[in-house]
C-alpha cells in the first residue's frame, strides 16, 4: 500500500540492506511496503553499477594482489550497491558469513571475490543450486581441501562441513542429524571434485584463475550409503538427498532468522538449544519445501511475516561492522564515484572484529552480542561519531538542509526528533533523549536561542544539528539495527 | 631477447611477435600495473607504473632497455610536488622533459633530463589550467602539450609552462563532444586523435580543435570497441587503438578501416625466465594449470600503445605486468 509508514520501511532496509536515506525511504513509502519487498527481492531488476569507471579508476581491483585490495573492493561493492541492489549485497554478505571461505588459507584474492560473485547471482535462487555451485568453487574447493580428497585417500573435510556448516547441522531437537559414515561416504561421492591450477604465486606475470575441474579417474565410483539409501553417488546426488532433508530446512530457516529478524544463539549451540521463535522458524521450513527450496521464497514470507514487521524486531539486532561501515556510507552518499581512501575506511570493518573474506574460522563470525567489546565498541563509535558529523559529505550536507529548511526556530526536541528520522528513523531510549535534550537545550541557550535565519545562526545552527547527530551516532542505541 | 623466426604473427599477417619485457614486481627489474609506455630520448623504454593503494613503494617509473635490461627506477608516491599517486600518462617534451599525468592530484608533473623534479602545474577544478582528472598527455609539432581533462570531457593546450591557450570539448555523445576521453596522439601534421572512452569511438581533430572525423562504436566486432584508451599514430599514418575491455588492439588505416588486431602472444620474458629458474616448482605449477595457458599468453586489459621509429609496437599490458612487443612487417 502506498504511503506505508517509514520507520516499517526503514526497519525493512536496515535489515535487507545497509539502512536507508531519508530520501530512499520517501520513495520507498510511495512504492508501499509489499512493493518495496518484491523489488528488493529481483536486484538483477536494478541497475548495475558502472564496473568500467569502477575499474578504469581502481586499476589494481580487477586482479586484487592482496587481501585489502580484496576487502576494499568489497566495501566499495557494497555501498556502491547499497542504493539500487541492497539485497543482492546483503546476501552475499549473509552466504559468506555461512560459507565462511578465508583468504589466510586460500591466498588468491580474485579467487575469493569470485566466491562473492557466485553469492551475488545465486544467492537469492534454489538452495540446491547454490550447494551445487559452492562444491564446484574454486575456492571453497582449496579451503577445505577437495583437491586433496582422491579415490584411494579420501579428505572428509569438505564433506563434513557440508553436513555440519552448510546444511543440516550436527543436530536439532537434541538429535544428530547424520553419522560419521554418512559423512564418510558423503566425501567420497565428491572424490574427483578439483581444481586444475592451485598456485597462488603472482609472479611472473599476475595471478591466473583457479578453476573447477571433475577428474573422473580420480571419483569413487562404487556403491555408497548415505543418509541410509544406497547408490553410486556423486557430489550431485549428495546434494539432492541432503536439500531433502527437515534438518536442513531447520538450519536454513535457523541461519535465515538470525541474520534477518533476530540474534539466535551461536550456531555450535544449535543442538540442544531451541529456535527463540520456533513458530517463525517452522513458518520459514514451510515455504522452504513449499517453494522447492528457493531462497526467495522463504525471504518473501520472511519480510512480510509480522514476526518481522512486529516491534519486538526492530532494533533486535547487533549491527555487525559491515553494517557499520557500510550503512554509514551509505547513509554519507560518499564514494559513489571512484576516489582515493576507500581503502582506510574499508579497514574499519577489520578493526571492529570483522575481517570481510578472511574469516576467522569456517565456523564463520560469531555475531550479535560477541561482536561487541571494548575495542571494537570504541572503533565504532569513533567511526560513526567521526563520519556524520562532516558536513563535507553530501549525505550528511542534505540532512542538515533538509532539517534547518523546515524548521523556524530551534528547540532541543525538534533538532533531536529530525536527526533521528533523518538518520533512519532511529530510536533513543527516554533516558538517553532527555539528557541529550539537555545538552542541546545548554548550546542553544548560549548562543541566545538560535533562529536559522541569518547567515550566522544558520552556522550556528548547522553545528548544533551536526552535534546532535555525532551524538545520536554515539549512542548504545545507534548499534542496533 | 626470446624473438624467433617462428614467431605468431597477427590475425592479417602485419605485424609478428616479437618479445616481452615484465615482471610482476614492486621495484627494480619488472612493473606493477604499467599504464604508459614510451621511447626516452635515450633510445630506451620508460614505463609508468600505477601500482595499488596499498604498495605505494611500487607506484613508479622504470626505464629499461628495448631488449629488457633494466636501468633503474625512479619517483616516489605521495602528494607532495615531484610525487604522484594515481599516474595516467607519461611524454617527453621536445626538450627532453619527462611530463606525468596524475589523477589523484588533478596536475602534472616535470622531471628534467636527470629525473629530478623540476615543476608541477594544474589543481582541480573546470577553469582554463585546471584540471579533472588528467589523463592522456602528449606534444604536438609545435611543441604545445596537448592534455585529456577527462572528467571536465575536454582537451586543453597549454604551453610547456602550463600557461593556457585554448580548450574543446564538452559532455555529449555529438560530434566533437566527449564522454570521459583518456588517449591521446597526435599525428606529423598535428592532427590530434582522442580515445572517447565512454562513448567508445576514436575522434581526430585538427590542431585547434575542429572535428574532422570519427570511427568506432560500442561492441566487440571489427572496428567496435569497449571502452577504447591508449592510442598512436605510426609514421605510415596507421592509428593504434588499445580496445581496453575487449583486451585487443586494434590497428586502423586514415580513414578508420580495420587493418589489423593484435592480442597478445607473449612468451616469457627475461626477467621472469630468471625468477623461474630460482622457483622451478612454481614454473610446473604454471604448466599444469592448462586451461590457463592461453590465457597467459594475451592481453589483459592494455593500457597504453606505442610506435617507435623502427616499427616495434610496444603494448603496455597492464593486468599482466608487462610490456608486449611487436615488429611492423
Amino acid at each position: 500500500m502506498p504511503g506505508s509508514d517509514k520507520p516499517l520501511l526503514a526497519h525493512l532496509l536496515r535489515r535487507a540492506g545497509f539502512g536507508a536515506t531519508f530520501q530512499e525511504l520517501e520513495r520507498y513509502s510511495q512504492l508501499g511496503y509489499e512493493a518495496t519487498v518484491d523489488q528488493l527481492l529481483h536486484p538483477e531488476d536494478q541497475p548495475s553499477i558502472e564496473e568500467d569507471v569502477l575499474e578504469r579508476y581502481y586499476i589494481d581491483w580487477k586482479e586484487s594482489r592482496n587481501i585489502e585490495g580484496a576487502l576494499t573492493e568489497s566495501v566499495y561493492r557494497m555501498n556502491a550497491y547499497a542504493g539500487g541492489r541492497p539485497l543482492q549485497e546483503k546476501i552475499a554478505l549473509f552466504w559468506h558469513q555461512v560459507f565462511a571461505t578465508g583468504l589466510a588459507k586460500v591466498l588468491h584474492e580474485k579467487t575469493m571475490l569470485n566466491q562473492i560473485d557466485l553469492f551475488r547471482q545465486h544467492g537469492l535462487g534454489s538452495f540446491r543450486d547454490l550447494l551445487l555451485h559452492l562444491a564446484k568453487d574454486p575456492a571453497m574447493i582449496f579451503w577445505l581441501d577437495n583437491n586433496f580428497n582422491h579415490k584411494d585417500a579420501p579428505n572428509e573435510n569438505w564433506g563434513r562441513e557440508l553436513l555440519e556448516l552448510f546444511s543440516m547441522g550436527v543436530g536439532m531437537d537434541g538429535q544428530e542429524n547424520y553419522t560419521e559414515d554418512d559423512v564418510k561416504n558423503a566425501a567420497r561421492a565428491f572424490t574427483g571434485w578439483t581444481i586444475d591450477d592451485d598456485n597462488v604465486a603472482s609472479i611472473p606475470f599476475g595471478k591466473t584463475p583457479w578453476l573447477f575441474r571433475y577428474v573422473p579417474e580420480d571419483h569413487d565410483e562404487d556403491e555408497k550409503t548415505f543418509m541410509s539409501q544406497t547408490g553410486n553417488f556423486n557430489g550431485e546426488d549428495i546434494i539432492d538427498i541432503v536439500v531433502q532433508q527437515p534438518a536442513t530446512a531447520r538450519f536454513l530457516s535457523r541461519h535465515l532468522y538470525n541474520f534477518f529478524v533476530a540474534d539466535e544463539p551461536q550456531v555450535p549451540a544449535w543442538q540442544h538449544t531451541p529456535p527463540g521463535d520456533p513458530e517463525a522458524v517452522k513458518i520459514l521450513e514451510d515455504e522452504y519445501f513449499r517453494s522447492g527450496y528457493d531462497i526467495r521464497s522463504m525471504l518473501n514470507v520472511l519480510f512480510k511475516s509480522d514476526f518481522f514487521k512486529s516491534d519486538q524486531a526492530r532494533f533486535a539486532k547487533v549491527k555487525s561492522p559491515a553494517e557499520v561501515v557500510v550503512g554509514t556510507l551509505h547513509l554519507l552518499g560518499d564514494f559513489k564515484f571512484p576516489k582515493r581512501g576507500i581503502f582506510e575506511v574499508a579497514l574499519g570493518c577489520r578493526y571492529m572484529g570483522q575481517d570481510l573474506l578472511n574469516p576467522p574460522s569456517v565456523e564463520g563470525w560469531h555475531t550479535g552480542e560477541e561482536w561487541i567489546d571494548s575495542g571494537s565498541l570504541v572503533e565504532r563509535v569513533n567511526f560513526v561519531a567521526d563520519q556524520v558529523s562532516d558536513i563535507q559529505q553530501p549525505g550528511v550536507r542534505s540532512m542538515v538542509e533538509t532539517l534547518l529548511d523546515r524548521t523556524a526556530e530551534l528547540d532541543p526536541i525538534t533538532v533531536i526528533d529530525g536527526c533521528l528520522e533523518l538518520l533512519g528513523h532511529v530510536r533513543l531510549h527516554d533516558k538517553n533523549k532527555d539528557h541529550l535534550a539537555g545538552e542541546i537545550r545548554s548550546m542553544l541557550e548560549q548562543r541566545g536561542g538560535l533562529v536559522a535565519g541569518s547567515p550566522e545562526d544558520r552556522q550556528l545552527a548547522e553545528k548544533t544539528v551536526l552535534h546532535t547527530m555525532k551524538m545520536i551516532g554515539s549512542s548504545r542505541e545507534y548499534q542496533f539495527c | 631477447m626470446t624473438a624467433k623466426t617462428e614467431n605468431p604473427v597477427s590475425e592479417k599477417g602485419l605485424y609478428r611477435y616479437h618479445d616481452v619485457i615484465g615482471l610482476l614486481s614492486a621495484a627494480g627489474p619488472g612493473f606493477s600495473g604499467p599504464v604508459s609506455v614510451v621511447t626516452g630520448p635515450d633510445g630506451n623504454l620508460w614505463v609508468a607504473n600505477r601500482a595499488n593503494p596499498n604498495q605505494p613503494e611500487a607506484v613508479r617509473i622504470t626505464r629499461c632497455t628495448k631488449d629488457g635490461d633494466f636501468i633503474e627506477h625512479f619517483g616516489e608516491w605521495g602528494e607532495e610536488p615531484g610525487q604522484f599517486i594515481w599516474v595516467t600518462c607519461i611524454a617527453f617534451s621536445p626538450q627532453g622533459e619527462l611530463y606525468l599525468t596524475d589523477e589523484n592530484t588533478h596536475r602534472i608533473t616535470v622531471f628534467d633530463g636527470e629525473n629530478n623534479f623540476s615543476r608541477c602545474f594544474g589543481s582541480y577544478g573546470s577553469g582554463p589550467g585546471q584540471f579533472d582528472r588528467p589523463s592522456g598527455i602528449t606534444f604536438a609539432p609545435d611543441g604545445n602539450l596537448y592534455v585529456v581533462d577527462t572528467l571536465n570531457h575536454r582537451v586543453q593546450v597549454l604551453t610547456q609552462g602550463g600557461e593556457f591557450i585554448s580548450q574543446w570539448g564538452s559532455q555529449g555523445g555529438g560530434e566533437g563532444q566527449l564522454n570521459m576521453p583518456w588517449g591521446i596522439a597526435i599525428d606529423s601534421s598535428g592532427d590530434v586523435y582522442i580515445t572517447d572512452w565512454r562513448n567508445d569511438r576514436v575522434q581526430k581533430f585538427d590542431a585547434s580543435g575542429k572535428f574532422l572525423m570519427g570511427f568506432g562504436s560500442s561492441g566487440d566486432g571489427d572496428g567496435a570497441f569497449n571502452r577504447p584508451n591508449g592510442i598512436a599514430v605510426d609514421s605510415d599514418g596507421d592509428i593504434y587503438v588499445c580496445d581496453w575491455m575487449n583486451d585487443r588492439v586494434q590497428i586502423f588505416d586514415q580513414s578508420g578501416g580495420v587493418k589489423d588486431v593484435l592480442i597478445g602472444h607473449s612468451g616469457m620474458s627475461k626477467w621472469g625466465r630468471t625468477f623461474l629458474d630460482a622457483n622451478p616448482e612454481i614454473e610446473h605449477k604454471l604448466a599444469l594449470a592448462e586451461q590457463n595457458i592461453a590465457i597467459k599468453e594475451r592481453f589483459y586489459r592494455p593500457v597504453s600503445v606505442h610506435v617507435d621509429d623502427d616499427g616495434k609496437v610496444f603494448v603496455a599490458d597492464c593486468y599482466r605486468h608487462r610490456v608486449q612487443i611487436y615488429q611492423k612487417l
